[in-house]
């Protein structure tokens, strides 16, 4: 069976928060993964009333992730799903996801 | 019916108040005159009793606390009337402390921000503690400002030539509470014990050996090791218990440097210009340490955290390198310290006793 | 939360309030009678009269949690002292230094009890209290609440939130100067009521008046020449009328003076000729203003010795005196010439004092300006009685100018001396102390 690396939701109602995760492509999302590799958290930061040499240009979204067991999964033939597929991505794990209007 | 009851005795109840706000001699009077419109109530009457003295109080005695006097502070008097700076008569031990004037946290300001001076020099040429330096922040302007520092005491800035009046104490010991206990502790009196041996014996390290004792001739000679490399600090102790051995009050006050420099002076009081040169390297020393320690773990947090600004987003996103080992969230992954949510953990947000608001904020 | 803590005269208990009902409380405040009470009783006292002004919004069960008794305690090190003996002096003899010895200053004791109430005044609303942000603590609550508090730049909505040392906590301005602004008067809220009502239109119209009004002023000045000391002295006297804190001018009149001397102000700049004077922001006249003036000050003193010099080495040596400002102060000692027809009329004109108090109008002008769609009374003063509560802890490092402060550690006792502010002395501490020292649930 396929293996994937995908987004398990958390947090509550209006304030998802997710953890990236290893498991079987048919289980279920909360159902308890192979591995917990990082987490994501969509809601984006902002920082007010700080003085503004502190204060971040834009507000961030918040991503760890243990980039060797991420390589090590994708490595024995683990999927990342499409937004983990932009997570990763963006750690420089993968190349980015070849859009379908470009394969014909 | 308790209103009835009340009235009577509230001298009993509140014995706290002064004898005038209620004087059971005046009440049937008051009552007389009101007693037309109200036949039952007797609060009614004692409270507007109260009232009238309150008004007569802050029209006579107190009519001073409605406004201020800029620049002078306006508290309650004491009982023999005089006036100071304790807000509360009955507590001698608050006093209302200065805080810093508008010129000297810009002095501040300007030192720290403008011509580079570290807070830790600063803090000894101002008498502010370092932590209030650290504190101090851009300046700006408001009514409310002023009318604040008219009603409170302040520390003025020197003006030039004149020597600076300290703030604060600096060189603040926080009491530790291994020196809570008394100890017995027999010392043969041939041999000198000192704040070093004192420290060992309350956190229960055993004494120093004669050799090593007699390197050290006095505590603060260790403040320089334990400053440049605080890892050289002795543990005692195994498992949960362990615990680093209490260092002399010569190593643990914020400004160790300067116990240095009184010894140095005492010693040789004829050379002045010597004296200031080697705590001009002490503290150089010192700053350059902490700079270092302060570049490490900037440059360690650096590394582990990257934050990508994809050009097609209105987001940035923050990526922090995470190990998720046996350490990190434990043998079977579901530590409660490790990162991301957990599976099958029950969530204490509903027990009790527990915090349920966020404990710290990070900037 | 319901709001139990009235400040009412019968129970005469002492909350975290500015209130006069509080202060005429607290005036009368004497410590509770032991005797033919037991000891019980006393704590038990004690505990009610502390709890009223500690935390009385915090749940006993919460507060039971926070207690702790373990007290912090600083003693302030001698740092001669220290480099004099490394402790084997003391530790002499029998273990108390050597009976011969002179004694040194005898220490002052420790005041632990006094900060047995010490972990509450880690709370956010209890450190907004104390930072004289507010005017009582559930107003603080309530400002939290509402959304007007961030915590080191995050907005924090829970008034329990125990701020950890170094954190950095702001309210919005706009609520500190009305929690802490006297109130409104019966003409000031009428004014209130009058510019709700007035429509867009009015303010339409009225700004198209002012405009007009302005280029009427503007095309003025070209023609006559001898004007400028008259309308220095009619700014003093304007000025002047400002600064005056008579209350029995009416609002309405005092708007009036207000509007006339930003007009004055305004005719002065654009004589001067320089290009920022037509824009209507305030913020930019003031600046502009007290440039000129400060320019013009220093030319003052070569005017006065010699009053037939050129203008070319008047700016010169004005430039000299006034080194920081070099090229500013050039340009505008000859706009401010400009404007008032020949520098040797006005810059003998204006005394030291008067200089003063124009400088002080424009000041409070720009920073206190009477703006009746304000909660509070406008130009701002400190609300009544608010001096006797007026005392910042050492605890805190706060920033009035943007109602900002931090907390730089825990409140500590130290010989002497103990850092939370309590209005009662160890009559009523030390028992309260003791009452919660045994956990008894």
């Amino acid at each position: 069976m396929v293996l994937r690396i995908r987004l398990a939701r958390f947090g509550n109602k209006h304030k998802p928060f997710y953890n990236i995760v290893v498991a079987q492509a048919r289980s279920a999302r909360g159902s308890k993964p192979l591995e917990v590799i990082g987490t994501y958290n969509p809601l984006p930061i902002e920082r007010h009333g700080i003085p503004d040499h502190l204060a971040p240009p834009r507000p961030f979204k918040d991503i760890t992730l243990d980039k060797a067991r991420a390589k090590y999964w994708l490595g024995v033939g683990a999927q990342a799903s499409d937004p983990v597929w932009k997570l990763l991505n963006m750690a420089r794990l993968l190349e980015e996801k070849p859009k379908t209007y470009q394969k014909a | 019916m308790a209103p009835r009851i009340q009235s009577r005795s509230v001298s009993n109840l509140l014995p706290y108040l002064t004898s005038s706000s209620s004087t059971s001699s005046h009440i049937p009077s008051l009552c007389s005159s009101s007693q037309s419109s109200r036949h039952f109530s007797v609060t009614a009457t004692q409270q507007t009793k109260l009232r009238r003295q309150m008004f007569e109080w802050l029209a006579t005695q107190g009519a001073g606390l409605k406004h201020h006097t800029p620049g002078d502070t306006n508290y309650l008097r004491m009982a023999d009337g005089s006036q100071s700076n304790r807000p509360f008569p009955n507590n001698s031990y608050f006093i209302s402390e200065p805080v810093l004037s508008e010129e000297l946290r810009n002095e501040v300001y300007v030192r720290v921000k403008e011509q580079n001076k570290s807070p830790r020099a600063v803090s000894v040429e101002l008498g502010i503690d370092m932590n209030r330096i650290a504190a101090v922040g851009d300046p700006l302007a408001l009514p409310y400002a002023r009318a604040v520092h008219e009603m409170i005491p302040t520390t003025p800035l020197a003006q030039a030539g004149e020597r600076q009046t300290y703030h604060e104490p600096i060189n603040d010991l926080p009491v530790h509470p291994a020196t809570g206990a008394q100890i017995f502790y027999p010392v043969p009196e041939s041999r000198p014990f000192t704040r070093i041996d004192a420290g060992r014996v309350f956190s229960g390290a055993p004494m120093l050996e004669k050799k090593a004792a007699d390197k050290i001739s006095h505590p603060s000679d260790l403040a320089e090791d334990v400053l440049q490399k605080p890892s050289t600090i002795e543990w005692v102790g195994k498992g949960e218990k362990a615990r680093q051995v209490l260092q002399p009050a010569d190593v643990r006050i914020p400004h160790p440097q300067l116990v240095q420099l009184a010894r140095d002076r005492a010693a040789f009081p004829e050379e002045r210009r010597a004296v200031a040169q080697r705590h001009a390297e002490r503290l150089e020393r010192q700053e350059k340490a902490e700079k270092e320690r302060a570049a490490r773990t900037a440059d360690r947090r650096k590394r582990s955290t990257e934050t990508i600004k994809p050009t097609d987003s209105r987001f940035a996103f923050r990526i922090q390198d995470a190990v998720f080992t046996e350490q990190t969230v434990g043998k079977d992954g579901r530590a409660p310290w490790a990162p991301g949510r957990r599976y099958g953990v029950p969530r204490n947000d509903r027990t009790r006793g527990t915090v349920k608001i966020p404990t710290r904020v990070n900037v | 939360m319901r709001n139990r803590a009235s400040n009412s005269l019968s129970k005469g208990k002492i909350r975290q309030s500015w209130s006069k009902y509080n202060l005429y409380n607290l005036q009368r405040l004497r410590s509770p009678a032991t005797a033919n009470r037991t000891f019980f009783q006393q704590k038990w006292t004690a505990k009610a009269l502390g709890r009223a002004y500690h935390g009385e919004q915090v749940r006993e069960g919460q507060w039971k949690r926070m207690f702790s008794k373990r007290i912090r305690s600083v003693i302030p090190m001698d740092t001669s002292d220290l480099a004099a003996d490394d402790g084997s002096k003391i530790s002499a003899g029998r273990g108390s230094g050597l009976q011969n010895q002179e004694k040194g200053r005898p220490s002052k004791i420790i005041p632990y009890t006094q900060m047995a109430f010490a972990p509450l005044e880690r709370r956010l609303d209890v450190a907004i209290f104390r930072s004289l942000f507010a005017s009582s603590t559930r107003q603080a609550r309530q400002f939290v609440i509402h959304g007007a508090v961030t915590v080191n730049g995050q907005k924090m909505r829970h008034p329990s939130y125990l701020l950890n040392p170094g954190d950095l906590f702001q309210v919005d301005p706009e609520r500190v100067m009305f929690a802490t602004g006297a109130t409104k008067t019966k003409f000031e809220r009428r004014e209130t009521r009058q510019l709700k009502q007035k429509d867009e239109k009015d303010e339409d119209s009225e700004e198209a008046a002012e405009a007009k009004s302005e280029e009427a002023t503007e095309t003025k000045p070209e023609g006559e020449k001898e004007d400028g000391r008259d309308t220095l002295k009619a700014l003093m006297s304007q000025a002047k009328n400002i600064m005056s804190t008579d209350k029995d001018v009416l609002p309405a009149k005092r708007k009036q003076e207000l509007r006339g001397f930003q007009k004055a102000v305004r005719r002065v700049l654009s004589r001067s000729g320089t290009s920022t004077i037509l824009t209507d922001n305030l913020e930019a006249q003031f600046s502009e203003l007290t440039l000129m003036l400060n320019a013009k000050r220093a030319e003052k003193k070569p005017a006065k010795q010699s009053k037939q010099q050129s203008n070319s080495e008047e700016s010169d040596s004005a430039a000299a005196v006034t080194e920081e400002t070099e090229v500013a102060s050039d340009k505008l000692s000859e706009a401010f010439q400009a404007a008032a027809e020949g520098a040797d009329v006005d810059a003998s004109e204006l005394s030291d004092e008067e200089f003063e108090i124009l400088k002080r109008a424009l000041t409070q002008m720009r920073d206190n300006p009477i703006d009746h769609s304000k909660p509070y009374a406008t130009p701002w003063r400190p609300r009544d009685y608010m001096s006797a509560f007026a005392f910042i802890p050492r605890y805190l490092e706060v920033n009035q100018n943007i109602c900002a402060a931090v907390y730089l550690r825990h409140p500590v006792a130290r010989p002497g001396s103990a850092e939370v502010p309590t209005p009662f002395g160890e009559s009523i501490n030390t028992p309260a102390y003791g009452w919660y020292l045994k956990r008894r649930w």
